[in-house]
């Protein structure tokens, strides 16, 4: 089987450059003929990507651990579930993960309205980009990261996967941030298609649904991975500003970026060549993404092992920018005349231009901020790293003037000037109100003051267009969009209230002993221990009260699994939507000393609802590509 | 192009919002960068400018002093490689249970000029991934 295996991505992988090398030929001869055959070409490397991925598949249900992989990231004790979700636990499996979507992406696009809405040439062009992008994964898959090697000889049990990644948030984690990454290959090869050729509709049509579809897989990805790691990790908070969490936002910041810019392309026929090279900027930093987690060029607290695939990787992106340069001078003739001016900054396209700035501005600042401990070494013998507090710093001001933007865009017309001035007052009425609201409930400092006003002001205005405008009720129009901006709205006021209002308290008590954190009494009951196959527990029991009144019982747990020495944190809360009560169990003695760590999060779960929020919505924006254009 | 009547204000905007962002960061690397080194890189710099710093290096066998049921350790922290060189680190937080002797640990905080030791805010232990497989040859 791992022959079989290896060698359908190997075949997979020639028909891909055997069918980029057609495509080309068409372009380079003018002769069209033959796109049937590279749509079948495609067809037969899906089917063989398939065939790959479902041998791993089962190889994983059976704990096959004559494959080193399935040895690797299994055991017998693992329950069906995690082990098949096991696909994605290690690198080559998740590269396998990422192509399996990028074939079934592409085989979706080809049988679209949008891909038939494409002249000839420039179908063949976008063949010609994304196969050599599918060719590329697949060399990786047949030489440094190949996830079909035989264990020689066989061992008798795997090492299990790792604890951490035994929760649904952490299942799901991984597979949409490839989702997301995979898809926003699509955009980049229309972009790239489009602009060779001189095809007449802008690729930012075509290539709509497909983006925000990445969009959503990537955000939903992101917005988990936090939940996973506030409920998993242990310490409290959902963002620390890690190198592997910087890589996955930002793909997000560029993309969000280039879909607002994509906006104002199909609405006005402005910024044609920036949509282009945003659109390839953003597969550029998915690629970036997985370099940083898997290059060891940042030392990070994840310690993701350097894989053979970081040379091919950077060698890719320079590739990809190298052949967009290209691609952009060899194309600019066709649109030399065709290209509309934009419109002043007062205008809906002027804050969607200032939102794109924000966007790049912010991926810029991670990008570089995430590589400083890399770059500092041009001046100083010993790294220079920066904390989280420069982050937060830097970004959080900036967040809170992308809320002000969605709070005041609605409000704007599409040439000049402001559309409804009863809505501005009622905007300006809500930031200055609630701002003052805000103040007299005790938030003086700066930031969060202008994004906590910010989003009130935000949410007032989708409530005002959703009143007033027809438009904006409708699936056919900009529901999709409104609600995923009252869920910023929404992400933004809990990331104002949750990060610097967030109280912190650590103590060790004994059973009996009691602790007080803003305003909740917390009494340590007793700690408990339990042991079964898998794990051995200890769990303490907390009751906590609010001036007298139970509010409800905690109940953190430390867990040490079969297989691995380490203990895991399980941690408790109390959901609210208010404050949230939140304990970890650092360490337990036998003498029932408990180490515990309690936060307060004000406003937390808000920004998992605004959230969901924000993947959920965006779907009722996809819609039929109908005729040319919109 | 008719595109310059409108070139100014946008111009305008970016200078702007430019010097914002410049400000910002210009503040933000002035009082948020660290030292990220290694126990023998901080060994050979000057106590005083380790006022901020992060120190990865291992937990040594020898010397580990903690109060048993209160808050805080005391240990002897040894470079990866060079394991003669060592600094002494106070930790007044939560010990985590995952921190033994042998782990390999992640330390934020400052040299105390008057003692010499490393008083650290935050003490992390690397996350024993399995993400990847290390090469063993």
């Amino acid at each position: 089987m791992h022959v079989t295996a290896y060698f359908a991505l190997l075949a997979a992988m020639i028909i891909c450059l055997a069918g980029a090398v057609a495509a080309l030929f068409a372009l380079w001869r003018n002769d069209y003929g033959r796109l049937g055959m590279i749509e079948k070409g495609h067809l037969l490397a899906t089917a063989g990507v398939v065939l790959a991925s479902a041998i791993l598949t089962v190889a994983l249900w059976q704990r096959d651990f004559s494959f080193v992989y399935v040895a690797e990231y299994t055991d017998t004790l693992l329950p069906l579930f995690y082990a098949l979700t096991a696909f994605w636990a290690g690198q080559a499996g998740s590269l396998l993960f990422w192509m399996l979507t990028l074939a079934l992406f592409g085989v979706f696009f080809a049988v679209s309205p949008a891909y038939r809405s494409l002249s000839g040439p420039t179908r063949h062009a976008y063949w010609l980009f994304f196969l050599v992008v599918e060719a590329f994964f697949l060399l990786l898959l047949t030489g440094p990261s190949n996830p079909f090697l035989e264990a020689v000889p066989p061992v008798p049990e795997g090492r299990g996967l790792n604890p951490l990644l035994r929760n649904p948030g952490m299942i799901f984690h991984p597979p949409l941030l490839f989702m997301g990454y995979a898809g926003f290959a699509i955009p980049a090869c229309l972009a790239l298609a489009g602009w060779l050729t001189g095809e007449r509709a802008s690729f930012a049509a075509a290539a709509r649904n497909t983006a925000i579809l990445s969009w959503i897989f990537l955000s939903a990805g992101i917005i988990l991975g936090g939940w996973w790691s506030y409920m998993e990790l242990g310490w409290g908070g959902y963002w620390a500003w890690d190198p592997v969490e910087n890589a996955s936002l930002i793909p997000w910041l560029v993309s969000t970026a280039f879909i607002h810019t994509a906006i104002v392309e199909r609405r006005t026929k402005a910024l044609a060549k920036t949509n282009v090279a945003l659109a390839v900027v953003t597969f550029v930093s998915c690629i970036l993404g997985t370099y940083l987690v898997r290059s060891g060029v940042v030392e990070s607290l994840h310690a993701f092992g350097e894989g053979g695939v970081a040379g091919p990787l950077l060698l890719f992106m320079l590739f990809t920018l190298v052949v967009l340069a290209a691609v952009l001078m060899a194309g600019a003739p066709f649109f030399a005349d065709r290209v509309k001016p934009l419109t002043g900054l007062m205008s809906v396209p002027g804050f969607l231009v200032i939102l794109a700035w924000l966007m790049l501005a912010l991926s810029v600042v991670v990008f570089l901020g995430t590589l400083w401990p890399v770059i500092s070494k041009l001046w100083s013998t010993n790294p220079v790293g920066l904390d989280a507090g420069f982050y937060n710093r830097v970004c959080l001001p900036l967040f809170a003037l992308v809320t002000a933007l969605v709070a005041f865009c609605p409000l704007m017309s599409w040439s000049e000037g402001v559309r409804d001035k009863a809505g501005l007052g009622l905007t300006v009425g809500a930031f200055v109100g609630g701002g003052a609201i805000l103040y007299g409930l005790g938030i003086h400092l700066p930031v969060a003051l202008f994004a906590g006003a910010a989003s009130i002001a935000a949410m007032a205005t989708v409530a005002y267009v959703f009143i007033r405008q027809r438009h904006a009720r409708s699936l056919a129009g900009a529901l999709g969009a409104y609600s995923v901006h009252l869920g910023l709205a929404l992400v933004t006021l809990g990331i104002a209230f949750s990060g610097p209002y967030q109280l912190n308290q650590e103590a060790v008590l004994t059973p009996g002993k009691t602790m007080e954190i803003g305003g909740f009494t917390l009494t340590f009951k007793d700690l408990e221990f339990e042991e079964n196959k898998a794990m051995a527990i200890s769990r303490a029991v907390i009751d906590v009260t609010r001036d007298g009144k139970p509010v409800g019982v905690l109940t953190p747990e430390r867990r040490i699994y079969t297989g691995f020495d380490q203990p895991f944190a399980e941690v408790s809360t109390i959901p609210s939507l208010g404050d949230e009560v939140y304990a970890t169990l650092v360490s337990a003695t036998e003498k029932k000393a408990a180490s515990l760590k309690i936060s307060v999060n004000p406003l937390i779960n808000w920004i998992w609802i605004g959230g969901t929020l924000m993947c959920i919505a965006p779907f009722a924006s996809l819609r039929r590509l109908r005729g040319k254009g919109e | 192009m008719a595109k310059k009547k409108n070139t100014p204000m946008y111009l305008v905007a970016l200078a702007l919002f430019l010097g914002g962002l410049g400000y910002l960061l210009y503040s933000g690397l002035g009082e948020n960068t660290a030292y990220f080194l290694n126990v023998s890189e901080a060994l050979a710099m000057p106590p005083k400018e380790l006022s901020k710093a992060r120190l990865f290096g291992t937990v040594a066998e020898e010397g580990i002093d903690r109060p048993a049921d209160a808050l805080g350790v005391s240990f002897t922290l040894l470079d990866k490689d060079q394991t003669a060189k060592t600094i002494r680190v106070d930790f007044k937080g939560v010990v985590p249970d995952t921190f033994k002797p042998g782990v390999e640990v992640i330390v934020e905080g400052g040299v105390n000029p008057a003692s010499g030791a490393f008083s650290a805010s935050t003490l992390m232990t690397k996350c024993p991934s399995k993400y990847q497989k290390e090469n063993r040859g």
